[in-house]
């Protein structure tokens, strides 16, 4: 039997894993190549034409090969099996590629007594239409398949795009191959998109026309002339090497540069910054940027389904390729979805976004929040903060600690370009709309943000003040015009006394963006008792049994059984087992019956028992497909349960 | 074959038959009395060394291509052809105008007659105009050796006996296309639709008549990797040597207009052949051979985009060694071959297999 494991840890659709070939286990992402020298490499080669190795291989069947003499060709009893096909034929037309699905299909029943289908990789054809690849994966699902090779061509154009694309709609638990011209710089963004096989044929093939692969560019080495320095071991005898020499020397380079690229990813992906990896890639060239933006355009829900709901500390957020990547877009779709504004607010402060996060532990937030303080002292929480930043649109005070507000890192220039200040002017629009028409907008900006406004003006209702216009909104005179400004209004408005409610605000506001909307009301409904510090924690209790608590660090809610229970109804972040307990401290996906679709890695999940009674709440490990489809891993990190 | 392999050639058949386009159809109506194309070279007969000519007559064309059968995938000859049927006489006018050639030349003499389909088609070439054209060639004393050419179902014993009677004890030679001798290649990749049972039976036909053989053998025709067809070729090679054939000829694809394979090429989906692929064929055929059989190869377009190429710098030297071993069957000629582009070749090889990606 051979086996692919899912690891645990998802950045995207990127994940580690085992590919275990009878004895031998190799870790993925893994490379792949002809090469027998890189212990971690997995190698590869023709049935009958190449030689074959002691170690398990991928075994590429040549269409031409009679199925029964598989067995005298010297396949070995783990290699891996590619099914045969016609090279080139399915780019004649969608049909031609139905027909190579089918043509490996049959081959699967002809050699499934030799080969065990665990064994065998299904070669995608261009052109599929995607329904028509789901129901042939089906297909070979239910023969026992789990292993899909893709084609790449390296121009990074629709044939690449096309692979990514269908490698999109393949099972969790399936091994994904990219096979062909795979250009180093093109390694994050396959292994963001779930490819865990990668063919560095290239390394060979640049090499033998006596080029040089680097990180992001390339190099032709040539006698006489200047070269670029390289401190590699390989390199060492460069100068002066002859021809036969050159091409193994430039080889062993080259492959270290994808060795080095895939673990920098991999690193990246335990870490939280593959995204940041993949984007900076973007800058390698233009086709490079341009597959990466259709890539998020068409691929977007398989790219976020897979992307956790926490990710780094610090998550910096450079160019356009940024605007939408899935930690961003997120928070905007949620923001508009899910959050409803606090009561009892008359004014919304419009204010700029600051270098330091949250906000609030800025100095120009701390100064703008004395200002409000002095302005309106007991009737402060009348105003509704809100900040205007770049790609998040906007951030409500109550939401600053939650990712990635609370973790982005942007050149704030306030230079907006045209799709920043739209998507800022949308995001307002759609906040203001949520609030009553009767409220003032005091908008304390200037600059970019000053933009973001002014786009957004004539699709609200509200009326609109501006402190500061000319002016820088963190200068001394500005802050002294937001102040009177807010004096005036306290007195137009005839603004009442209020009392701080600052807590509340913030784990309902958190509440219903973690869990959906009305999980705010429920968990603290008029009689809930809080505790706590914005900046710490926040505990929540209803008749003193304690329901949920803030974490600032993380900017989300950890429920207790009790809040479990009063959210369950709500019918979203469930998981279900087969089990009428939790046993242990994890949740494995072979125990899952099924589960929320919209769970993603790093959720609050509610762990139900096959009575549909709330056992017990965690942290989900995977995403809720995932649950569904995989058989083997940790789901869920349990942090409550019922005891038995 | 199975449902989804006959499915596999009914597409290819197709799709064979979508690239002609109006290509057939807009063919011109050429002078009748005017062969395609006629030139001479320099080439071995028998053992010594003389003049061939070569006869491109102007005819309907290849039946198999004209139908919708869609032709093969990688042959356009059809479109030298004529609109128009041309009458036996203006066939034999085409035949004369073009033995002009040899009007300055001396013994020997060879004459190879090429149709854009087969010469023994008698609804290409009539019986007539073809035992008048065999005829004038039986009154030339200098011309010491035929070749002509035909699909193997035209191959039949009455014809080649009749062949035979007319040419007296001329050397004689059937040029046919087999391609490949696997069944597969043949039907998948080539839309060629003879088995090689009719191949055979055409060559022991030739045999009683004392009538020698030529297999075409087709190198890389598209929908294999390099060395699948390097692979193909020497395979079929072995089997046309040991079916008996006279003389083997070895074509690299290149890529013809309103073909299948130019389809393909233009979406990078299709490289001819590597001239190292074309002499690593060479010398297995010549081996093969034991100097009881004859290797030729004059690839067209070689060392261009559209023929057998290499990296191009090294490509003039293997296409002159190439001519130079079918003049002299002398192997050697290839001893001196190297270029920095073996290793590349020799990757292509390799990854082609694995990835199914064309290497160009
Ligand atoms: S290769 Fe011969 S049989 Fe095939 S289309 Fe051309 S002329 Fe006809
Ligand atoms: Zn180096
Ligand atoms: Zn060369």
């Amino acid at each position: 039997m051979t086996e692919f494991r899912v690891g645990r840890g998802h950045d995207g659709p990127a994940r580690i894993g085992e590919y275990i070939m009878g004895t031998e286990v190799f870790e993925t992402p893994l490379l792949t190549g002809h090469s027998i020298s890189n212990e971690k490499m997995l190698q590869y080669g023709t049935l009958g034409r190449d030689p074959s190795n002691s170690r398990p291989t991928i075994a590429a069947l040549p269409f031409s090969m009679k199925f029964e003499d598989i067995d005298k060709a010297g396949l070995g009893d783990f290699d891996s099996v590619l099914l045969p096909s016609l090279i080139s034929f399915s780019s004649l037309d969608d049909q031609t590629s139905v027909l190579t699905l089918r043509h490996q299909l049959d081959a699967v029943d002809e050699i499934k007594e030799t080969v065990d289908p665990s064994r065998l990789i299904v070669r995608i054809p261009e052109n599929i239409d995607i329904d028509d690849f789901k129901s042939y994966i089906d297909d070979f699902h239910s023969k026992g398949i789990r292993a899909a090779a893709f084609m790449f061509d390296g121009y990074l154009g629709s044939t690449d795009l096309d692979s990514i694309i269908l490698r999109s709609n393949l099972p969790a638990s399936w091994l994904a191959l990219a096979l062909g011209k795979i250009d180093p710089s093109t390694v994050p963004l396959l292994y963001y998109t779930g490819f865990d096989v990668i063919d560095t044929g290239y390394a060979y093939e640049t090499a033998a026309t006596g080029v040089r692969l680097w990180r992001n560019d390339s190099e032709h080495i040539e006698t006489g002339k200047q070269q670029r320095i390289c401190s590699c071991v390989h390199c060492e005898s460069i100068a002066g090497a002859k021809h036969s020499d050159l091409i193994d020397i430039l080889q062993n380079h080259n492959l270290d540069v994808y060795v080095s690229i895939l673990s920098e990813s991999v690193y990246a992906m335990k870490s939280g910054r593959l995204r940041w990896l993949v984007e900076s890639m973007t800058h390698v060239s233009p086709n490079q940027a341009s597959i990466q933006r259709q890539v998020d355009k068409q691929i977007y829900s398989f790219i976020e389904e897979f992307t956790p709901t926490t990710g780094a500390d610090n998550v910096p957020l450079i160019g356009p390729e940024s605007y939408n990547s899935p930690a961003v877009k997120r928070y905007r779709d949620l923001l508009e979805a899910r959050y409803t504004p606090p009561e009892g607010k008359q004014i919304v402060l419009l204010l700029p976004c600051s270098a330091k996060k949250p906000y609030s532990d800025s100095k120009s937030h701390r100064r703008f929040l004395e200002s409000i303080e002095g302005a309106l002292g007991s009737a402060s929480g009348r105003v509704a903060q809100v900040i205007l930043t770049s790609p998040l649109g906007i951030v409500p005070r109550e939401l600053e600690r939650i990712f990635p507000a609370a973790n982005y890192d942007i050149p704030v220039t306030g230079d907006w370009d045209a799709e920043e200040t739209s998507l800022g002017a949308e995001a307002l629009i759609t906040y203001l709309n949520k609030l009553d028409p009767s409220c003032t907008v005091v908008a304390h900006v200037s600059g970019g943000y000053l933009g973001i406004v002014k786009a957004a003006e004539s699709r609200v209702s509200q009326s609109i003040i501006y402190t500061t216009p000319e002016a820088s909104a963190t200068s001394w005179e500005s802050r002294q015009a937001l102040q009177e400004t807010l004096v005036d209004l306290k007195r137009v408005l005839q603004l009442k006394d209020t009392p701080p409610r600052q807590l509340e605000e913030i784990v309902r506001a958190t509440a219903d963006f973690q869990f959906g909307t009305g999980a705010g009301n429920i968990l603290v409904p008029k009689n809930a008792k809080l505790g706590g510090k914005p900046y710490r924690q926040i505990v929540c209790r209803i008749d003193k049994e304690q329901i949920c608590s803030f974490i600032a660090d993380t900017g989300l809610l950890s429920l207790t059984l009790g809040g479990a229970k009063l959210i369950a109804p709500l019918n979203r972040y469930w998981v279900r087992l087969d089990a009428p307990f939790v046993k242990g401290g994890s949740i494995f996906a072979v125990g899952i019956k099924e589960a929320d679709l919209s769970i993603r890695p790093g959720d609050e999940v509610i762990v139900l028992n096959n009575q549909d009674e709330v056992i017990a709440v965690g942290r989900s490990e995977m995403s809720g497909r995932e649950m569904c489809e995989l058989k083997r891993g940790r789901a869920v990190s349990v942090r409550h349960k019922v005891e038995v | 074959m199975t449902d989804t392999l006959e499915q596999i050639q009914s597409a290819v058949k197709i799709a064979s038959f979508k690239s002609r386009g109006r290509s057939v159809e807009k063919r011109r109506a050429k002078n009748p009395n005017k062969p395609s194309a006629a030139w001479t070279i320099t080439s071995r007969i028998g053992t010594e060394s003389g003049i061939a000519l070569s006869i491109v007559l102007s005819t309907i064309g290849c039946a198999h291509a004209r139908s919708d059968e869609g032709g093969c995938t990688m042959c356009s000859y059809l479109l030298d052809g004529s609109s128009r049927n041309p009458s036996s006489d203006e066939l034999f006018n085409q035949f004369q105008d073009a033995m002009s050639k040899l009007d300055k030349e001396s013994a020997p003499l060879a004459v190879k007659i090429y149709t854009s389909g087969s010469f023994l088609d008698t609804e290409e070439i009539p019986s007539d105009a073809r035992n008048q054209i065999l005829k004038a060639i039986a009154d030339d004393d200098r011309i010491r050796e035929v070749v002509l050419e035909s699909r193997p179902e035209y191959v039949q014993d009455s014809i080649i006996a009749e062949v035979r009677a007319i040419l007296d004890d001329r050397i004689i030679e059937i040029g046919m296309g087999l391609e490949s001798s696997s069944d597969v290649v043949r039907s998948l990749c080539i839309n060629k639709n003879f088995d090689l049972k009719s191949f055979r039976e055409a060559v022991e036909i030739g045999k009683k008549h004392n009538v020698g053989t030529r297999a075409y053998v087709l190198l890389k025709p598209p929908f294999l990797t390099e060395r699948d067809a390097l692979l193909d070729a020497k395979q079929t090679v072995r089997d046309a040597i040991d079916a008996g054939v006279s003389t083997i000829s070895l074509n690299p694809v290149n890529v013809q207009s309103s073909t299948l394979v130019e389809k393909l090429w233009k979406k990078q989906r299709f490289r001819p052949p590597w001239l190292w692929s074309v002499v690593e064929v060479l010398r297995y055929a010549h081996d093969a051979a034991k100097n009881s059989v004859n290797v030729v190869c004059d690839p067209a377009a070689a060392g261009k985009k559209r023929g057998t190429h290499n990296c191009g710098k090294c490509d003039t030297a293997f296409v002159s060694a190439i001519r130079q071993f079918s003049l002299t069957l002398d192997v050697h000629v290839f001893d001196d071959l190297t270029c920095d582009c073996q290793s590349l070749w020799e990757h292509t090889l390799k990854h082609e297999d694995v990835s199914l990606l064309v290497h160009r």
